[in-house]
């Protein structure tokens, strides 16, 4: 590739051509140098976005062997079930535990050590230390911690002189119990992100802020929370989009029950695709979720869009 | 802004009355740090312990073992999981260290007609989640035939928006000097790329490939439903594989976890300021 | 000449390499995972060993589930194994997939005589009248008894149980502090749909319609029927009552807790038998016994799964995959997999052979299983339910077991469920109809 590309800059360093010319060769070397990356996004990100949103609108059996147009059958369908709703309702919850807890317990890690101190980088490392655990490892990590029979978790309860819980296997707990660990396997992303937003606030101010007998607790809400409010809020909407396509955790440690409880978005996609083996009607449904986010995303723009500042 | 992340080393002599001061501070942090960390260290205890002394209530194991990863390791090709991982998310990271740093230094340097049109598009992929197009993906690579192989694993995602976008930045942000002079002495863009433009990005490409390997390595519902055969799995799906096979015996279940976890962690402590500095950066511009 | 030698020579070789490489080689998918899977790897190493024609390359594909759903994702790639182990509940979607070549026809043109198979397995796999796959690993459900305990509690141990019977001993069983929390559960039955399927049965009523979807495709769900309500009652009113622990749908959970001494009766598969045994490692001597029943017992339907040869191969490699499932069906592999693992033997006269006697002396367990088969009637009860989207409508039971024990009332619960059920069979249905 690198080698053939070179042949052709030649054309840009002949000493008489004309501005054309130049151009022209400045264009063609431009092109080769996006076409692998244009080439490769294209077919594998815009290609199956665009050929998901016409299987949307077809209807098959469950083997593949017969496909035909189906109009809006599917998200007739959609519309029609109540798991629609209530997917999108544990959806919803998931992601409003996860966001402030994940924000919080990263934020706390962050406040923690983001200055210097005697040992600051070997509690970093332990703060950032989550970034590295594979979504698999946590899920496992935590079905051992929360056991039903003695996990640890258990055994500090009865310690407390509690009943045992069953985190993971009661429907009204299921679903904040993943958002913990979701939120807990984030911790290290989050605290990398605000620790670096907290250096970038100029020393000056504290120091103006001390001169002026301010308390920490002064300096936190008059100094830090504000000049950390657009890292916070971009983190923020990071965790929300981490957190609305979760599934490694799902996947390993509740597959969606106990009694629907767990069955966020892309768990039913991914289960009416490869288990119900309806690709169709699971890619009406994955359509709807991108529109979702889209929306989401727009909303965000509309409305702090200008206050968040890129370099 | 970054860069503040660096180890500061105290050159100033330890003061013990200072720090003894701060021995609340310590306390809470270490509180804090142990809590965050107890999910691991529990799971490390169980894969040190024997069947009989895996439900003992203790912190420690009553008896020290390692027979758990002896059995993880026999009745698994751990060590072949481990390696699929290590090439997929190794090749995945080059092509897109590759492909970024070209298509960011065409968006940035070259003069192309609808440049921004195209760097528009671009950032507007990073709205479209792999969550979201993986089932269209997995009927497209499947039509491909190249279900079960390592094409599958790794080509899809050589391309990244994320990257591009990341190399555009930075690229635009060295001042132009450093490429005029390059183009006086007649050099051509893939010369000036590859002699100045790389070398002075070689930071923000270490970050942008720390970035990129650990959410390579991390890949979970991909490698779950393109691959069949053992050849093939990645590291993500032997625990997926250890939790349904070898459930009732969690010691096992928590080795394997443990070796699969090790490689990342490895990673993460040896090349920690790349990862540090590729997640901020990754995040905050992303 | 010496050059003539020499290619002669090298001819020879290559003949020679050549056939070593002409191995016929088969590619047999399946979900035996922990000690399961270390027995099907020792048949199939046997087998390897045994001849020289066929290697056959083993693959452990994930659970039963993930099994399923990767063949049907290869139907699609036409990347199919020429051997599949598919679950019981699967076999509706695998005749309707067509992509199937039936064990009948392979077996008629090898002259192999079907009714050395012992019924209830062959029933369960004849699907249209004709069986389609090998019953390779058979079970049912057991209940695992510590007799310790049993005896401690002065219950008497013994075979067949009614459910009220199982509930009196269980809640003698359970051990709870003065606060009133469980110390040590009764029984322990994880949240698998399995154990409602087979407790209509048991209990002479039909899971789906149509006679189990025997007489005709199945197009409704039929687990309101009474016995399944009175089960899932009892259930959740044990787990209230802090007298069954609710441990999840894993059944790991509940071996653990019966081999940590937490549960005093666990219901489990025969198929856990070897594993189960050597997690509790003789810390205490347990004994298995019949699944429990509401009125009158009829006796269960098989679980576990079957072998499925895959059409499309060819005549070279169908005949290399006969040669592996005869072997399966050799009286000395039956009798070797049977006692590796618990579960039985699929043809007949396999129990009367001396070694298999002689283990089952020292190990009576291992017998509970083959007894209540063979005291199991033979009819459309025990033929088991036969569906489309089984798979989805166990996740339906599973969660009206979960609402149950959240408060809802059991028939509230299971009448929900079968709406969604009914649902989805009707969505298979009528895509299958196409």
């Amino acid at each position: 590739m690198n080698q053939s590309a070179s042949n052709q800059t030649p054309a840009s360093l002949a000493p008489r051509s004309s501005r054309m010319k130049h151009l022209k060769g400045e264009w063609l070397e431009g092109l080769l140098l996006l076409s692998p990356a244009v080439i490769l996004l294209l077919s594998f990100i815009v290609y199956p976005t665009v050929s998901g949103a016409f299987l949307s609108f077809q209807r098959e059996d469950p083997f593949g062997k017969s496909r035909e147009w189906a109009g809006f059958a599917n998200y007739l369908e959609l519309a029609s079930r109540p798991e629609f709703l209530s997917s999108m309702m544990t959806t919803l919850k998931f992601t409003l535990l996860v966001a402030p807890l994940e924000l919080l317990l990263g934020l706390i890690a962050a406040l923690l050590v983001w200055r210097p101190f005697a040992g600051s980088n070997f509690f970093r490392t332990l703060f950032f230390l989550t970034t590295a655990v594979p979504t698999s490892v946590a899920a496992v990590a935590w079905g051992w911690f929360l056991n039903p029979l003695s996990g640890w978790v258990n055994w500090f309860v009865r310690a407390l002189g509690l009943p045992v819980q069953p985190w993971l296997t009661d429907p009204s707990y299921a679903i904040w119990t993943l958002g913990v660990i979701t939120a807990w396997a984030g911790v290290g992303f989050v605290a990398i992100l605000l620790t670096a937003g907290l250096q970038g606030i100029p020393e000056d101010l504290y120091e103006a802020a001390r001169l002026d007998g301010a308390t920490g607790w002064v300096q936190f809400w008059k100094i830090t929370l504000p000049l950390l409010s657009p890292t916070l809020f971009l983190v923020g909407l990071l965790i929300l989009f981490r957190s609305l396509t979760a599934f490694g955790q799902i996947h390993l440690l509740t597959k969606g029950g106990p009694a629907e409880s767990t069955f966020v978005w892309v768990y039913r996609v991914y289960q009416d695709a490869f288990f119900n083996f309806r690709f169709t009607y699971a890619a009406a449904e994955g359509l709807t979720l991108f529109l979702a986010l889209l929306l989401l995303a727009a909303l965000q723009f509309r409305f702090f869009g200008r206050k968040v500042h890129y370099e | 802004m970054i860069h503040n992340l660096e180890p500061v080393h105290a050159s100033k002599p330890i003061n013990f009355s200072k720090i003894f001061k701060r021995i609340p501070f310590y306390l809470l942090v270490s509180t804090y740090a142990f809590v965050i960390i107890l999910p691991l260290l529990t799971l490390f205890s169980a894969s040190l312990r024997s069947d009989a002394d895996l439900y003992a209530p203790t912190f420690l194991p009553p008896r020290f073992t390692l027979e758990p990863y002896r059995l993880a390791l026999t009745s698994y090709p751990l060590g072949s999981y481990l390696l699929n991982s290590f090439l997929t998310s190794s090749l995945i990271t080059l092509g897109v260290v590759i492909t970024s740093s070209m298509a960011g230094y065409a968006l940035a340097r070259v003069k192309l007609p609808y440049r921004e049109l195209i760097f528009g598009a671009i950032v507007g992929l990073l709205l479209v989640p792999g969550e979201i197009t993986f089932l269209p993906l997995y009927l497209h690579v499947n039509s491909l035939g190249w279900l079960d192989t390592y094409t599958a694993l790794i080509v899809p995602f050589i391309a990244s928006p994320l990257g591009i976008f990341l190399m555009r930045q930075f690229l635009k942000s060295l001042p132009q000097d450093l490429f005029d002079a390059a183009k006086i002495d007649g050099a051509g863009h893939f010369r000036i790329l590859w002699h100045v433009a790389i070398p002075l990005a070689s930071s923000a490409l270490g970050a942008l490939a720390a970035l990129t390997f650990l959410g390579a390595w991390n890949m979970y519902l991909w490698p779950l439903v393109t691959t069949q055969s053992k050849e093939m799995q990645t590291a993500q799906i032997a625990v997926s594989n250890l939790v349904s096979a070898e459930g009732s015996q969690w010691n096992v279940v928590a080795a394997g976890a443990i070796l699969v976890l090790l490689p990342t962690l490895v990673a993460f402590l040896v090349a920690q300021k790349a990862f540090v500095s590729g997640i901020a950066l990754g995040g905050l511009k992303g | 000449m010496k050059k003539v030698l020499i290619a002669g020579t090298l001819v020879a070789l290559s003949m020679a390499l050549a056939q070593q490489n002409a191995k016929t080689e088969i590619q047999f998918w399946h979900s035996m995972g922990g000690v399961l899977g270390e027995r099907v790897e020792g048949l199939v190493k046997d087998f390897n060993d045994s001849q020289t024609n066929t290697m056959v390359k083993s693959t452990y594909v994930g659970s039963y589930d993930d099994g399923i759903n990767k063949l049907l994702a290869g139907i699609r790639a036409g990347k199919v194994p020429n051997l599949i182990q598919v679950y019981d509940i699967g076999s509706r979607t695998m005749v309707d997939s067509g992509a199937i070549e039936p064990l009948e026809n392979i077996a008629k043109s090898n002259n192999f005589d079907l009714e050395q198979f012992v019924p209830q397995p062959r029933n369960y796999y004849t699907v249209d009248g004709k069986l389609n796959a090998l019953p390779f690993n058979s079970s049912n459900p057991l209940l695992y008894m510590n007799t310790a305990m049993l005896a401690k509690a002065g219950i008497q141990y013994r075979n067949s149980w009614r459910l009220s019977d199982l509930e009196a001993a269980a809640r003698k069983l359970t051990i709870k502090d003065a606060s009133g929390t469980t110390l040590r559960y009764g029984i322990a039955i994880p949240i698998d749909s399995w154990f409602v399927e087979q407790f209509s049965y048991n209990s002479g009523e039909y899971f789906c319609n149509n006679e189990n979807g025997r007489k005709a495709r199945a197009s409704e769900m039929n687990f309101t029927n009474p016995a399944d309500v009175a089960f899932v009652d009892w259930w959740a009113r044990l787990v209230k009552d802090g007298v069954m622990a609710n441990i999840g749908r894993s059944g790991d959970n509940a071996q653990a807790a019966f081999a940590q001494e937490k549960a005093a009766i666990v219901a489990q598969s025969t198929a856990s038998l070897t594993g189960l045994l050597k997690l509790v490692g003789g810390k205490f001597e347990t004994r298995t016994a019949f699944f429990p029943f509401l009125k009158e017992r009829n006796g269960v339907a098989i679980g576990g799964a079957s072998l499925y040869a895959m059409k499309g191969q060819s005549a070279e490699e169908l005949k290399a995959t006969w040669g592996f499932i005869s072997f399966l069906l050799k009286p000395n592999s039956q009798a070797k997999w049977h006692l590796g693992t618990g579960y039985f033997p699929v043809i007949k006269g396999v129990a009367a052979l001396p070694n298999v006697v002689q283990a089952h002396v020292k190990q009576p367990n291992f017998q509970t299983a083959l007894r209540q088969l063979e005291t199991t009637k033979v009819n459309n009860y025990s033929a088991g339910c036969l569906a489309g989207a089984f798979p989805e409508i166990r996740q339906y039971v599973a969660g009206a077991i979960e609402e149950a024990i959240k408060g809802k009332p059991a028939a509230e619960a299971l009448k929900d469920a079968k709406a969604k059920a009914d649902a989805a069979l009707d969505r298979y249905n009528s895509a299958i109809k196409k």
